[in-house]
C-alpha cells in the first residue's frame, strides 16, 4: 500500500457516516444524536447492535474533544471545554448579593487586595527558602534561645542603686509607720459608696476629725476683701511668665 | 446558629452558592422491593460515587403520594437528587428520580425495569470511581417526547459528576450510552472507553461493556411547574459570559477595537504658542507697547547702576 492509501484507512478508522450529523454539548461531555436507529438489528442482536452504535456515537464525541483548544500544565495536556448548552436545574436558587462589609467597603475603595503570605521566604545569607515564621524560621533573633550571650547593658544600674541604699538606710521609723498606717486607714474608711457618713463606728477606734473650713462673714471689711479680690486676680493674671493658660481646679482652690 | 468554627464551615458549605456543589443523589428502597431493584438501586450508586449515599434500611415512602420524607431527607443530607426503588404487582421493579429544588420536588419520573445485568455479572474491569462520563443519546425520540426529554435532562444531571473547565483525555473513562426505540423503550448501557492509536492525534474508539445494563420503560412523570422550573435554570449574574464592547474581528482577521473620546473643545487645544495671536484687547495694544519699552529700558538701567 502506498502512503495516500494507507492515510485514508487511517482517516477511515475515525470517520463515522451519520446520515444527520451529531449535536454536542462538550460541557457536559454529551452527543446527541437523532439518527434513527435500525429497529430490525435492535430486535435481533441488541447489545451487538448498541455496542456498535455507541462506538460510532463516542468515537464522535471524542474528535470533537480532540479539536477543543488545549493547555499545557505541569499536570498534563488539558482541553478546555465551551459553555454549557443544555439548561439543567439547580439545586438551590441564586443567592442574593450581600451587602459588603465595612472593611471590604474600604478595601474596594482603596483598591486593597488580599494577598497570602507563603509560609516560606527566601532567606539572603543562606540562599535558602526558610519557614516564614516558626521553627528555624527567618523572623527567629536568637534572644528566646535556652542560652544567649550577657547582654551589653548587664551589670549594676548605678543610680538606682545608690538610691535604693539611701532609702534602705532611712529605715522603717516605728513613729512614722503608725501614722503612715492610721492615715492610711482613714482614706480607706471613705472609701465606700456613702462616703463613709454611715459607717457604725467600731469600738476603741478614735473618732476622725475632718476638716472645718472657715468661711469669713458675709458681710466684713470692704479694704480687707478688695485686697483679698486683687490677690486672687494677680495670682492668676499678674505674673509675666505665666502663660495664658489657667489651671482651673488651681484657680478654683485658691479662690 | 453555630457554635463552633466546624459547625459555621458545614453550614457555609450548604448555603447557596454562584458555582454550586456537585449534587448529591440518595438511593432509597421503598418497603417492598425486589432483588432486581435492589441490584439497580447499587449499581446507580456506584455510578455516581462518591457523590452518592445509599440508605440500608427500608423507608415506607411513596413519592408520587407524598413528597415530605423526601423534603426532610434533602434537609438532612443537603441531597438534591434521589432514586426511590419499589417493586409491586402493579408496577414490578419500579424507580423512581427525583429532584429537588429549594427543598421541594422540582420534577419525577418513574421507570420501570425491564432487563438488567448487573456490574457484578458483567466480569470486566470497572473504570476509577469519581470520573466524569461521556455520554450518548441515540434516538430522535429523546428529543421528541417531553417524558424522554424530561429524563434525558435527568440522567445528565445524576451522572455529570464535578463540572470543570478543562478536561485531560486521560480523564475519559466511560461512556453511559442511551438509547431509545420508536416505541419508547430505552437501553441503558455503560462502556468502557479504550483509547486506541490511530496514527493521528485523535485516537480511535474501543468500547468494551462495564455495565450495569438496563431496559427501561418510562411509567409516570410529574414535570415541575414552570416557573420553579425557570427560577431553578436560571444563570446568576456572574457566570453569564462577559460581553466585551467595541471591540470587532474585522474580514481580514484583525482585531479592532473603537475608543470613543469625548467632544474636543477648539479653544483649549495645546498647540504652538505664537504671541502674536495672543488673545488681548484691540483699544490698548499699540499704547501698551511703548509703555512697556520705557519700562523695560528703566529695568536695564536700574540693573546698570
Amino acid at each position: 500500500m502506498d502512503v495516500s492509501t494507507q492515510l485514508e484507512v487511517k482517516q477511515q478508522s475515525l470517520t463515522v457516516e451519520k446520515a444527520v450529523p451529531l449535536e454536542f454539548d462538550l460541557a457536559l461531555l454529551a452527543g446527541f444524536d437523532i439518527n434513527t436507529l435500525d429497529e430490525e438489528r435492535l430486535r435481533q442482536n441488541t447489545d451487538k447492535y448498541l455496542k456498535e452504535c455507541s462506538r460510532n456515537g463516542t468515537q464522535l464525541i471524542i474528535n470533537e474533544i480532540f479539536k477543543l483548544p488545549t493547555n499545557s500544565t505541569e499536570d498534563g495536556t488539558f482541553a478546555e471545554l465551551p459553555d454549557q448548552i443544555t439548561k439543567i436545574p439547580r439545586e438551590k436558587p441564586v443567592p442574593k448579593p450581600k451587602p459588603l462589609t465595612r472593611w471590604e467597603k474600604f478595601a474596594k475603595l482603596k483598591g486593597i487586595q488580599n494577598r497570602k503570605q507563603s509560609r516560606k521566604v527566601f532567606d539572603e545569607a543562606t540562599g535558602e527558602w526558610v519557614p516564614r515564621w516558626g521553627y528555624k524560621g527567618a523572623n527567629d533573633d536568637g534572644t528566646n534561645d535556652w542560652l544567649i550571650p550577657v547582654p551589653q547593658n548587664a551589670g549594676i544600674n548605678a543610680t538606682r542603686h545608690t538610691r535604693n541604699l539611701e532609702e534602705g538606710a532611712r529605715g522603717a521609723d516605728q513613729k512614722s509607720a503608725k501614722e503612715e498606717l492610721m492615715k492610711k486607714i482613714s482614706i480607706s474608711k471613705s472609701a465606700t459608696a456613702s462616703i463613709g457618713r454611715f459607717d457604725k463606728p467600731l469600738k476603741g477606734e478614735p473618732k476622725i476629725k475632718g476638716v472645718k473650713r472657715k468661711f469669713d462673714p458675709l458681710i466684713s471689711d470692704m479694704n480687707k476683701e478688695k485686697e483679698a479680690n486683687l490677690n486672687i486676680v494677680n495670682g492668676l493674671f499678674g505674673k509675666k511668665d505665666k502663660s495664658d493658660i489657667i489651671n482651673a481646679r488651681k484657680a478654683r482652690n485658691m479662690a | 446558629k453555630p457554635k463552633t468554627a466546624r459547625s459555621a464551615r458545614a453550614l457555609k458549605k450548604r448555603e447557596p452558592k454562584v458555582q454550586e456543589n456537585t449534587k448529591t443523589a440518595i438511593f432509597i428502597r421503598g418497603s417492598q422491593t425486589s432483588q432486581i431493584v435492589n441490584a439497580a438501586l447499587a449499581d446507580l450508586c456506584s455510578l455516581k460515587k462518591p457523590n452518592a449515599v445509599m440508605f440500608s434500611k427500608k423507608n415506607d415512602i411513596h413519592p408520587f403520594d407524598d413528597e415530605t420524607p423526601l423534603q426532610f431527607f434533602c434537609q438532612k443530607n443537603d441531597a438534591s437528587l434521589f432514586v426511590v426503588g419499589m417493586h409491586s404487582k402493579k408496577r414490578p421493579h419500579n424507580l423512581v428520580f427525583v429532584r429537588m429544588f429549594d427543598g421541594q420536588v422540582l420534577d419525577m419520573i418513574e421507570i420501570g425495569i425491564e432487563k438488567s445485568v448487573s456490574l457484578k455479572d458483567i466480569k470486566t474491569s470497572k473504570c476509577q470511581v469519581g470520573m466524569r462520563p461521556l455520554f450518548l443519546f441515540n434516538g430522535e425520540i429523546f428529543d421528541k417526547s417531553t417524558n424522554h426529554k424530561m429524563f434525558k435532562n435527568m440522567l445528565l444531571d445524576f451522572f455529570r459528576g464535578q463540572s470543570t473547565d478543562s478536561i485531560s483525555p486521560t480523564g475519559l473513562e466511560h461512556v453511559i450510552s442511551v438509547s431509545a426505540d420508536s416505541n419508547g423503550k430505552i437501553y441503558f448501557r455503560v462502556y468502557i472507553v479504550k483509547l486506541n492509536k490511530s496514527g493521528q492525534r485523535t485516537p480511535r474508539v474501543e468500547l468494551e461493556e462495564m455495565g450495569p445494563s438496563f431496559d427501561f420503560v418510562i411509567r409516570r412523570t410529574k414535570f415541575a411547574k414552570e416557573e420553579v422550573y425557570k427560577k431553578a435554570t436560571r444563570i446568576p449574574k456572574q457566570l453569564k459570559p462577559k460581553k466585551v464592547k467595541n471591540v470587532d474581528v474585522n474580514e481580514m482577521g484583525d482585531k479592532i477595537a473603537k475608543i470613543h473620546l469625548g467632544k474636543q473643545d477648539f479653544d483649549k487645544i495645546q498647540t504652538r504658542k505664537v504671541k502674536a495671536l495672543k488673545k488681548r484687547d484691540i483699544d490698548t495694544a499699540t499704547e501698551g507697547e511703548p509703555k512697556d519699552e520705557k519700562e523695560k529700558v528703566h529695568k536695564k538701567v536700574r540693573i546698570v547702576g
